[in-house]
C-alpha cells in the first residue's frame, strides 16, 4: 500500500512536472518598448497571463506539442505565433504592429468643424449650438461664432470667407436643402428654418471639404438628425414671440414625432418699440413629423416632413423720397420631405443615401405689384463604402439633383421658368499609411442639362498627427457651382463658377482645451456679374474673378475657469472680388476684414442656472458711396454685439430661458442705400441700414412632459 | 487485489478528468469573479479584463464572461487619474462586450444594468460635456433593467446615485433616492449569495448600497 501511495505521489509529480511548460518573455511596440497589460494566452485554453508595466509575463501551461500563443492589446493587432511545449522552459520576444484604431487615429480636419458627441476631434457639442447666448436657438446663429464666418447683421445667413450666402450648401442627412432660411425682405435679417433640437451633430466646413459635397464654392454644413429619442413624452414652450408643442413616441424599433409652432412678433413688437416701418409684423407658422425605424441589427430609416407658412409687410424708406417709402409684402410657402436610409452590408460593405424634396413659393407684393416665385430642389443619392481593410477604405456615390426655378408677374401673366436636371458621381479615397498619417483624395464629376456643361472637381487633403496629441492638416481642390437661379432664369447658358481652395490647419484638443488655427488662400474664376441691380440684372456675364485670404484662430477652454466654458474666435480675411455689380475688384459688403467673437457660459449650481454672454465684432462693412470717386471705397464704423443670457431650472422639466442682444444698445450699421438719382446739388441722398430694434428680448418657458420626471428640455433652449 | 486498485484508481481518474472538464468553466470563473471583487488598481482591472477574455474565446456562447470583462473595464474607465482618451478607450472596450452579451442573453436585467453603469462612467469622465445629454441615457437604462426586474439591487443602488445628484443639483428632497437605498438593501439581504456565486450571477454593489444608506440616516 505503502509503495502503491509513493509510486502514485511520484506519477502525478513526475507528471505535472513533464505536463508544465513555462513561457516567459516580453511584449513590445515595434520602438521596443513594453507594453503593458496585453494578454497573453495559449489558444484553446485558459492558459494565459497579462504583461506587466514592463511587457514582461510569465506563466505555465500544461498543453504539450504544437500550440499557438496569442497575443492581444488595445491599439494594436492581435499576433499569433505558433511555439512547440515540450516542458522545457520557452522565452519568447513579440512586437505588436499598432492597429487604425479610429477612435483615436489622427483626422482631417482642415476646414472642417464639427459638432458631435461621440467623435473625438470637434470643436462644438450639439448642445452648445442651443446654448450659445445671442444665437436665440437659430443654428446659423450659433455658427458664426466659429471661426471663417462673417456676422451680416442685415442678412442672418452665413458667409463664409469672403464667400456670399449663395455659396454655402446646407444638407440634411446628406441631402440638399433648398431655401433653407425664411423668406424675408431686403435688409431684413432671416433665420435657419430647422429646429437646433432635430439633431444629434454637424458638420461645417470653410474649405477644402469631401467630394460627397457639390455645388458649393466656399463651405459645406451636414446637419445630422437624431437616431432613436429616448422615451415617448410631451414638450411645449411658451415664448414671448409665440408657441408650440411636440409630442415623441417610442416604440421599440421604431419612434414618431410630430410638432407645431405659431409665431407673431405683433405682441411683442407693439409692447417694444422697432425701427423698421411693419405694416404687419411677421408671423409664422411650421408642423412636422419626423419618423425613425430601425431597420435589421445596424441599419436605419428615416422620414421626415416640414411645412410652413409666414408672411410680413414691411415699408422702406427710399433715400431722397418723402413717406414710408416702398412697400414689401411677402407671403411664403414652404415645404421640405427628406427620406434616408444607412445599412451595413457583409464583407465590410456600408450603403447610405436617400431622396429630398423643397419646395419654396414666395409672393412678394413690391408697391402692389405681386410677383409670384417657385423653387424646387429635388435630391437623390446613393453611396456605397468599402472597408477593404481598416486602413484602406473607397466611397463610391451617385446623384442626381433637380433645380427649378420659376417668376411670374402675376397682373401681366408673364412667366419665365429654368428646369435644370444635374448628374454626378464621386470617388473618394481614405488611406491611413499609421494612426498618425491619413490621405483622402477624391475626383467629383457632374453635368448640368440646361448649362450642358461637364465638370471635374478633383481634392485631396492630408493630416498628420504629432506627439502632443495636435494635428497638422493639408487641404487643397476644386469647386464649382452655378450662378443663382435668379440669374440663370435669364441666361440659361450660365456655366459654372470655380474657386479652388489652399488650406493649412493645426489642431488639437487636450484636457477640456482645444486650439484650432488655420491659414488659407481661396481664388474665385468665372464668377457672374451684371449690370443694372440685385433685382433686374441686365446684361449678365461670366467676366468676374476674385481672391480671398487669411487666418483664424479658435481656442476653447472648459478648464481653467471653474464651472466656466469659454471660446474665443479671430477670422482675418482678405477679400476682393469683381463679381455681381462691382465693376473692379473690391472688397465685397459682407468680407469684414476682422472678425472676433467670444462666447462665454457660466453654470451657478447654487442658482441651478446656466449664464451666458456673447460678444461678437469685426471692424466694418465696406459700401459704394456714388459722392466719392471710385467703387466699395467707404467702410461702415465697427460691428458690435454683446448678448446675455439667463437659463433657470426651477426643476428638472422645466426651464426659464431668459435672453437680450445688444444689451449696449450700440447702433450698428451694416451699410447704406443710396438715391439712384442726384439731387439738384449733384448729391445722392442715403439711407442707413440698420437694425430691426436696439434690442431683442426673449422670454420662453419650455417644459416637458413625461413618465421619466428627470426628462428636460436643456436641448430646447 | 493490485488489479481492483488499479481499476479504481483509473475510474477515479477518468473520473477527476471529467469532473474537471465540466467544471474547469465554472472554477475559472469563480476565481475571477472573486479577483475581480477585489481588484483595486487599474493593472489589476485590466488583468481580470485580460482573463475574462480568454474565458469568452473558449466559451462564447455564455453571456458572463462578456459581463465581467465589461465590468473589468468599466471600472477602469471610472479611473479619475487616466485621461479622458483613455478612459473613453476602456469604456468603448466595454460598450463591445456588454453588445455581445446582450446577443446571447437579451432583455437581461443585469445586462442592461450594467449598461447604465458604463454610460454614468463615460457622463463622470467629462461631466461638463456630458451630463446634459447623456444623464437621460443613464436614467432610462436603469429604469429599463427595473422594469424586467424590480428587484435588482445594482440598477437600484445605481439609480440612488443618480437621484442623489440631482436632488443635490434641485436642492429637494432625498426621499426617492434613500427608497432606492433601501429596495436596493432589501434585494440585497433576500439573496442568497452563495447560490448566486454558484450560477456565477453578478453580486456586487452591496457596498454602494451600505455608504448610501449612511447618507440617509
Amino acid at each position: 500500500m505503502k509503495t502503491l501511495l509513493v509510486s502514485l505521489t511520484l506519477l502525478f509529480v513526475c507528471c505535472s512536472v513533464f505536463g508544465q511548460t513555462t513561457i516567459s518573455g516580453k511584449i513590445s511596440d515595434q520602438k521596443g518598448t513594453g507594453i503593458p497589460g496585453a494578454n497573453v494566452f495559449i489558444k484553446g485554453t485558459y492558459d494565459g497571463v497579462s504583461s506587466d508595466e514592463n511587457g514582461k509575463f510569465n506563466f505555465e501551461t500544461a498543453a504539450a506539442n504544437k500550440q499557438i500563443i496569442t497575443v492581444q492589446a488595445l491599439g494594436f493587432k492581435t499576433q499569433e505565433i505558433e511555439i512547440i511545449c515540450s516542458g522545457k522552459p520557452l522565452s519568447i520576444q513579440i512586437s505588436l504592429t499598432e492597429s487604425i484604431d479610429l477612435l483615436t487615429a489622427v483626422t482631417i480636419s482642415a476646414g472642417a468643424m464639427e459638432a458631435s458627441d461621440v467623435k473625438k476631434s470637434v470643436v462644438l457639442k450639439p448642445i452648445d449650438i442651443v446654448t450659445t447666448s445671442g444665437a436665440m436657438g437659430d443654428i446659423t446663429a450659433a455658427l458664426l461664432t466659429l471661426p471663417g464666418t462673417s456676422t451680416v447683421g442685415n442678412d442672418g445667413r452665413l458667409f463664409v470667407r469672403g464667400g456670399d450666402a449663395s455659396e454655402t450648401s446646407i444638407f440634411i442627412d446628406g441631402l440638399q436643402v433648398g431655401n433653407a432660411y425664411g423668406s424675408t425682405a431686403a435688409n431684413v435679417p432671416t433665420r435657419n428654418r430647422f429646429s437646433p433640437n432635430l439633431f444629434k451633430g454637424s458638420f461645417f466646413s470653410t474649405g477644402g471639404y469631401s467630394v460627397e459635397y457639390g455645388q458649393a464654392l466656399s463651405s459645406a454644413l451636414a446637419l445630422n438628425t437624431l437616431d432613436m429619442p429616448l422615451r415617448s413624452q410631451g414638450d411645449l414652450s411658451i415664448m414671448s414671440l409665440g408657441g408650440g408643442y411636440t409630442q415623441t413616441f417610442v416604440g421599440k424599433e421604431n419612434a414618431v414625432t410630430a410638432s407645431a409652432n405659431y409665431y407673431n412678433l405683433a405682441p411683442y413688437q407693439s409692447l417694444i418699440s422697432q425701427k423698421f416701418d411693419w405694416e404687419k409684423s411677421p408671423a409664422s407658422w411650421d408642423t412636422e413629423i419626423a419618423m425613425k425605424q430601425k431597420w435589421g441589427k445596424s441599419g436605419f430609416i428615416k422620414a421626415y416632413a416640414h411645412t410652413e407658412g409666414s408672411s410680413m409687410t414691411i415699408w422702406q424708406p427710399v433715400p431722397g423720397e418723402p413717406g414710408r417709402g416702398d412697400r414689401v409684402r411677402i407671403n411664403n410657402r414652404y415645404s421640405y420631405g427628406n427620406l434616408s436610409f444607412r445599412q451595413t452590408g457583409k464583407n465590410d460593405w456600408s450603403f447610405y443615401g436617400g431622396l429630398a424634396y423643397s419646395h419654396n413659393r414666395d409672393l412678394i407684393n413690391l408697391n402692389y405689384e405681386p410677383i409670384r416665385q417657385i423653387n424646387q430642389v429635388g435630391h437623390a443619392k446613393v453611396v456605397a463604402t468599402k472597408d477593404f481593410n481598416p486602413q484602406f477604405s473607397l466611397k463610391n456615390g451617385v446623384e442626381w439633383y433637380l433645380k427649378s426655378f420659376s417668376e411670374e408677374r402675376i397682373d401681366d401673366k408673364l412667366k419665365r421658368g429654368l428646369h435644370d436636371h444635374q448628374l454626378n458621381h464621386f470617388l473618394e479615397t481614405d488611406y491611413y499609411f499609421s494612426n498618425r498619417l491619413v490621405f483622402r483624395g477624391g475626383l467629383r464629376s457632374g453635368f448640368s442639362t440646361v448649362a450642358k456643361h461637364y465638370w471635374l472637381d478633383p481634392r485631396a487633403s492630408l493630416a498628420y498627427k504629432l506627439n502632443n496629441q495636435g494635428q497638422f492638416s493639408i487641404a487643397a481642390g476644386k469647386f464649382h457651382q452655378l450662378p443663382d437661379e435668379k440669374l440663370r432664369v435669364l441666361q440659361n447658358d450660365l456655366q459654372n463658377a470655380e474657386a479652388s481652395h489652399y488650406i493649412v490647419n493645426y489642431f488639437i484638443v487636450n484636457n477640456n482645451r482645444t486650439l484650432r488655427a488655420e491659414a488659407f488662400y481661396k481664388t474665385y474664376e468665372n464668377l457672374a456679374t451684371y449690370s443694372g441691380t440685385d433685382q433686374a440684372p441686365v446684361r449678365i456675364a461670366q467676366t468676374g474673378s476674385g481672391y480671398a485670404r487669411g487666418a483664424d484662430v479658435f481656442y476653447r477652454d472648459k478648464k481653467t475657469v471653474r464651472n466656466t466654458d469659454f471660446w474665443v474666435t479671430y477670422s482675418f480675411v482678405d477679400s476682393k472680388r469683381k463679381y455681381s455689380v462691382y465693376e473692379s475688384k473690391v472688397q465685397p459688403s459682407f468680407a469684414p476684414k476682422h472678425n472676433g467673437s467670444v462666447v462665454l457660459k457660466h453654470f451657478v449650481s447654487r442658482l441651478k442656472s446656466q449664464l451666458g454672454t456673447s460678444w461678437s465684432w469685426n471692424s466694418g462693412y465696406t459700401f459704394n458711396d456714388p459722392n466719392l470717386p471710385g467703387e466699395m471705397q467707404s467702410k461702415t464704423k465697427a460691428y458690435s454685439d454683446l448678448s446675455i443670457s439667463w437659463s433657470y431650472l426651477p426643476k428638472p422639466n422645466m426651464i426659464l430661458h431668459l435672453a437680450c442682444s445688444n444689451v449696449l444698445g450700440r447702433n450698428n450699421v451694416f451699410g447704406y442705400k443710396y438715391a439712384s438719382q442726384p439731387d439738384e446739388t449733384g448729391f445722392f441722398e442715403r439711407t442707413q441700414i440698420g437694425q430691426g430694434a436696439t434690442r431683442m428680448i426673449f422670454a420662453g418657458l419650455f417644459i416637458t412632459l413625461s413618465k421619466d420626471k428627470t426628462a428636460n428640455q436643456l436641448n430646447n433652449l | 487485489m493490485k488489479k481492483s486498485l488499479l481499476t479504481i484508481i483509473l475510474i477515479f481518474a477518468v473520473m477527476v478528468s471529467v469532473f474537471a472538464q465540466e467544471t474547469s468553466y465554472q472554477n475559472v470563473m469563480k476565481t475571477e469573479i472573486a479577483k475581480l471583487d477585489h481588484a483595486d488598481s487599474l493593472n489589476r482591472f485590466q488583468q481580470s479584463a485580460n482573463a475574462f477574455s480568454r474565458i469568452s474565446q473558449l466559451n462564447p456562447k455564455e453571456w458572463q464572461p462578456y459581463y465581467y470583462g465589461a465590468l473589468a473595464y468599466i471600472y477602469q474607465g471610472l479611473d479619475g487619474a487616466s485621461s479622458l482618451e483613455k478612459r473613453d478607450e476602456a469604456l468603448a472596450k466595454a460598450e463591445e462586450l456588454i453588445k455581445k452579451a446582450e446577443v446571447i442573453s437579451p432583455d437581461n436585467a443585469e445586462i442592461i444594468a450594467l449598461e447604465g453603469f458604463k454610460v454614468m462612467a463615460e457622463v463622470s469622465a467629462d461631466p461638463a460635456s456630458r451630463g446634459q445629454t447623456l444623464s437621460g441615457k443613464v436614467m432610462h437604462n436603469f429604469s429599463k433593467a427595473l422594469k424586467i426586474d424590480p428587484k435588482n439591487p445594482r440598477a437600484a443602488v445605481l439609480m440612488a446615485q443618480m437621484e442623489f445628484g440631482m436632488a443635490r443639483f434641485f436642492n429637494s428632497g432625498t426621499e426617492k433616492a434613500c427608497d432606492l437605498v433601501k429596495l436596493s438593501q432589501r434585494s440585497f439581504e433576500a439573496q442568497n449569495e452563495e447560490t448566486l456565486k454558484a450560477a456565477l450571477l453578478p453580486t456586487w454593489g452591496k457596498n454602494l448600497a451600505d455608504k448610501l444608506s449612511k447618507v440617509c440616516q
